[in-house]
């Protein structure tokens, strides 16, 4: 049958046939792209930059053995010392690369087959062994300082990439300049009022991200429609529920304007957070005062044009006496709280996807340990999680903030105490969600089809992978969209109390705490913008929440109780 | 199916010797092994059997006789307590790592519900490739291919290769799994009641399918089953199952037509007769099923047996009177079983009426009307006495000393009987007693 070969292709060689709607829509992608140039050839160097940190920092372990070793056993120790450390980062490494690009057993693949149930070790062993070569090629040979050499032009010609102008950048569309004694203005977009121009960029920002969202999902019509093998999926359903759920619409598009404001925070905010927020006085601008060009640092602007109630007030949508256009008026101290705001929701995205990441991660692993071998593994983590769970978790969280603070800890360095946060917050958080999809876990535990992987010698790993995760990490998504409304809720509590991210790191939560004293007079905005936001952010978390669950499980929306029940079982 | 002569030589005389797995003394128990979890439940108490190369073995009783258990113990999805399974002259109980699954390629099951065997967020393609991917046989692009072929043979067809689980009915699910056991070319394939949970009118599709199969790969099959009729149409030999013991082994048509252990009789007679005129007469069997946790001593059916041995002074007590006394015991061995929660013990302490009831109340409920002969009565006087005392132990005791008998005492062996090489579970087959059919027959008319 000629219908057999045609059906038996791979993706590749699907779009060869019909390359058409791939290559429009690639076209697409490229122009939304260097539209963005700059800034995509800086995140490239960046994560790159943060790669070779990490891989640089592996390479100097060897190293710092050797000379520990060296320092009292002698050189010849040392070799030895950083021989054995290099091999077992290598072995490590190998453990990494075998999961994660070697699919097929080589073991199979060479004939080496001994039978004793050595495959593993041997397979690592080969990929150790030949990691090793390829290391010491790097180190020993001059194939090292040409790789240098090339990752050295890669990495120039990405940041003179990165210096071009982008559509969002600010510069694009400037907002910072003076009146004019004409009464124009200077140094702003088209000579529009900051106002306006500001307003414009905010909307090309939003618009383009729309763009960029719209088209991804465009290129995924395009794949459903004109490569996808199969006519149907389980998938396409759930989607098509989605699109008519308008409470988890409303979700997602809250929840996309916050992740919006959090990337392209340096680019909505009016100024920059560098000059407003971290060092106003190093920063200088000028103005137009008595018909004449004054130049003043933003910080001493700031202390002119501050909102602390009654006359000393610059509200929401207002020029201060410097003719600086704030959006969302400024706080106490001056500053302006729209940047402010911005800022805070990248505070707040880092530390909500980095613990509830984490804790996902946790919580779905152990889900499937437990439910597939039970037993001790299962009791163990019973008596953790309860441990955990029986500590009142703001307790806990207060507490472990305070225990690292006091003691000063490194950590407490990396973000302002973000990222100790976050950690703090994935450790309380995992027992929740792991109580939350232990039912489903154990449910997909006992189906049948892992009994018949079992059957054919599925390893148990594959198997929850391929036929447990697909099932827990739809709900593990459910709560994990809830508890991130949360965790945003917690760090702003925590800023409210004057712990957790500590200043000048924006949080909302704090501009929340500082600006309640002004509550009552004029300078109310200070504590209800922020306060309103994460309103926003949390309910449109907990809507994505629901319509995901909802667009997965057809069943209950016709109010099913036990859903319901353990769909709300894992909130706050 | 082919008539060519070369298709027969399954059923050819010298085959029948042709001994694939043999099963001795296989015993599963679930649970048992912690400390507070009680005695474990015997699923599988001790079974031995051979399955011949390229017949199929029936595996039929009732619902939690272990039969379940049983096959899957087989292909080693639950880890036998004692005992062993030789395929081919291994013991694959012992097998494990590398060995296993290299073992599981030649040992398949197909399972019940086709509903949960099948992973719905995978393709038809994805499902039935799986094993080949786990044993890496083949480039990915041969698997496509073979896979595509196992479609085809099983009845779908190839382009279904990307279609979900959830596009098909019960009885295509069914084939998928089917094709699933296929691909890595099993010799021998448990069928854990595979039509059951389909129409009757796509039963007999799949059943000739999985007829058709066996004859073009040469398939070994065990078919675990309760719908008797596809038992006795499909099997070459059925082995009948009570409480983790097999009752009944032998060829089909024979054990059919004419069953020698008691429990065959009861289990055949309750087969639905389409002749309304027919007079042939259910058995009723009294009771449940004992627990599997607390299996009776002795035969494993002495609890309901109809034909139980009764000593020689009781002989003449009518049936009626048999059944109060077997109720009695039933009774009282769930009351020494059941935990006394404090309250109950407060409430016997004080003369209060507890959950259990007064033996008094059982002796009005079980022997209210029917007439108790005075050398009935006497042993039964004394156990009340025991009872009363709390000690339901002693009362039983005394109950198996006046009406016990061999069937309590100790496990019958198996009997060789029929033409063939049939085997039952039955003292009754012994020399000194009368058999089952003739005692069934004067008992139940």
């Amino acid at each position: 049958m000629s219908y057999d070969y045609d059906d038996d292709r791979t993706l590749r060689e699907r779009i060869e046939a019909n390359p058409r709607p791939a290559l429009v829509w690639l076209a697409g992608l490229a122009v939304l792209l260097a539209l963005e140039l700059g800034r995509v050839a800086r995140a490239i160097v960046y994560i790159g930059s943060l790669t070779r940190g990490f891989l640089g920092g592996a390479a100097g372990v060897p190293g710092t053995v050797a000379d520990n070793v060296a320092g009292s056993l002698g050189g010849a120790a040392g070799i030895v010392g950083a021989a054995i450390t290099a091999l077992l980062l290598l072995a490590v490494a190998a453990v990494l690369i075998k999961w994660l690009f070697v699919p097929v057993s080589l073991v199979n693949r060479l004939g080496l087959d001994t039978g004793e149930g050595r495959d593993e070790i041997i397979e690592r062993g080969l990929i150790t062994v030949a990691l090793a070569v390829v290391a010491a090629l790097v180190v020993f040979t001059p194939v090292g300082a040409a790789l240098e050499a090339a990752i050295g032009w890669l990495t120039d010609a990405l940041e003179s990439a990165g210096t071009i102008q982008t559509l969002t950048q600010r510069d694009t569309i400037p907002n910072q300049g003076y009146r004019t004694p004409g009464g124009g203005w200077e140094g702003t977009f088209l000579g529009l009022s900051p106002a306006v121009a500001w307003a414009i960029r905010v909307f090309v920002i939003y618009a383009y991200s729309f763009v960029v969202a719209a088209w991804l999902w465009k290129g995924y019509e395009v794949f459903r429609e004109h490569y996808r093998e199969a006519d149907w999926t389980p998938r396409d359903d759930s989607i098509n529920r989605f699109r008519t759920h308008y409470w988890g619409i409303f979700g997602l598009a809250m929840v996309f304007a916050f992740v919006v404001m959090a990337i392209f925070a340096p680019s909505l905010g009016p100024v920059t957070a560098e000059a407003n927020l971290y060092s106003p006085y190093e920063y200088e601008f000028q103005y137009l005062e008595g018909g004449e060009l004054q130049t003043v640092t933003q910080g001493d602007a700031n202390l002119a044009s501050r909102s602390q109630g009654g006359s000393d007030n610059v509200g929401p949508l207002s020029y201060d006496q410097y003719d600086r256009w704030h959006p969302a008026g400024t706080n106490q101290d001056g500053k302006d709280l729209f940047t402010f705001l911005m800022y805070g929701a990248r505070t707040s995205l880092v530390i909500g996807l980095t613990s509830i990441g984490l804790a996902t991660a946790i919580a779905s692993a152990l889900s499937m340990i437990t439910a597939y071998y039970k037993g001790l593994v299962d009791v163990l983590t019973v008596v953790a999680s309860d441990t955990i769970i029986s500590i009142p978790a703001f307790l806990l969280i207060l507490l472990l903030n305070v225990l690292f603070a006091e003691a000063d800890h490194p950590i407490m360095d990396i973000y302002n105490g973000g990222f100790l946060l976050a950690l703090i917050l994935a450790g309380v958080y995992w027992p929740g969600l792991w109580r939350s999809i232990r039912g489903p876990s154990l449910q997909v535990a006992s189906e049948e089809w892992v009994d018949a992987a079992k059957s054919y010698g599925q390893s148990p790993g594959m198997t929850m992978r391929k036929h447990m995760s697909p099932y827990i990490l739809t709900y593990i998504m459910i709560y994990a969209s809830l508890m991130l409304g949360a965790v945003i809720i917690v760090t702003a509590a925590l800023s409210f109390l004057g712990l957790g991210i500590s200043p000048p790191t924006p949080e909302w939560g704090r501009a929340v705490s500082e600006g309640r004293q002004y509550i009552s007079g004029s300078s109310w905005h200070i504590s209800t913008i922020p306060g309103i936001m994460i309103v926003f952010v949390v309910t449109g978390f907990n809507a994505l929440g629901d319509g995901i669950r909802d667009a997965i499980d057809p069943e209950s929306e016709a109010g099913d109780a036990s859903a319901d029940a353990a769909a709300t079982g894992g909130g706050a | 199916m082919s008539q060519e002569p070369v298709e027969t030589t399954f059923t050819e005389p010298g085959a029948d010797e042709d001994v694939m797995v043999e099963v001795r003394d296989l015993r599963t128990y679930y649970g048992g092994d912690s400390m507070f979890g009680g005695p474990p439940v015997k699923a599988v108490d001790g079974v031995s059997f051979d399955i011949k190369r390229g017949e199929t073995l029936g595996l039929v009783g009732e619902s939690g006789c272990g039969k379940t258990t049983l096959g899957r113990t087989l292909v080693q999805l639950e880890s036998a307590t004692g005992g062993e399974v030789l395929f081919d002259g291994t013991d694959v109980t012992e097998l494990s790592g590398k060995q296993l699954k290299q073992w599981r390629r030649n040992s398949q099951i197909v399972f019940q519900d086709p509903d949960s065997s099948l992973n719905d967020r995978m393709t038809v393609g994805e499902i039935v490739r799986e094993p080949l991917d786990v044993h890496d046989v083949g480039t990915p692009r041969e698997r496509r291919q073979q896979v595509r072929e196992l479609l085809d043979t099983v009845g779908l067809q190839r382009e279904h290769y990307y279609r979900y689980p959830h596009q098909f009915s019960g009885g295509q699910r069914q084939r998928i799994g089917i094709a699933r056991t296929l691909t890595l070319e099993p010799d021998f394939i448990v069928l854990d009641e595979p039509v059951s949970a389909l129409d009757v009118s796509v039963q007999a599709e799949v059943i000739n399918l999985l007829e058709d199969l066996q004859e073009e790969f040469g398939l070994t099959y065990l078919f675990i089953a309760h719908d008797l009729s596809v038992v006795r149409h499909i099997c070459d030999r059925v082995a009948v199952m009570y409480l983790g013991n097999i009752m009944e082994l032998g060829p089909t048509e024979e054990l059919f037509a004419d069953p020698a252990n008691p429990y065959t009789h009861s289990l055949l007679s309750a087969i639905p007769e389409p002749d309304p005129t027919s007079d042939s007469d259910r058995i009723t069997l009294y009771g449940t099923p004992p627990n599997p946790r607390h299996p009776p001593s002795g035969c494993p059916f002495s609890t309901r047996c109809p034909v139980r041995i009764r000593p020689d002074e009781f002989a003449h007590l009518d049936d009626e009177l048999w059944t109060a006394i077997n109720t009695l015991r039933e009774v009282l061995r769930e009351r020494e079983r059941a935990d006394r929660t404090t309250t109950d013990r407060i409430r016997e302490l004080l003369g209060r009426e507890s959950r259990f009831g007064t033996i008094d109340g059982i002796y009005e409920e079980v022997f209210g009307d029917v007439t108790v002969p005075p050398e009935v009565e006497e042993p039964l006087d004394e156990a009340a006495d025991h009872v009363r005392a709390g000690d339901e132990a002693s009362a039983l005791e005394v109950l198996f000393e006046a009406f016990g008998a061999v069937c309590e005492a100790e496990a019958p062996d198996y009997y060789t009987v029929g033409d063939t090489d049939r085997e039952s579970f039955c003292h009754r087959h012994g020399d000194e007693y009368r058999s089952p059919a003739e005692v069934l027959d004067e008992r139940h008319g």
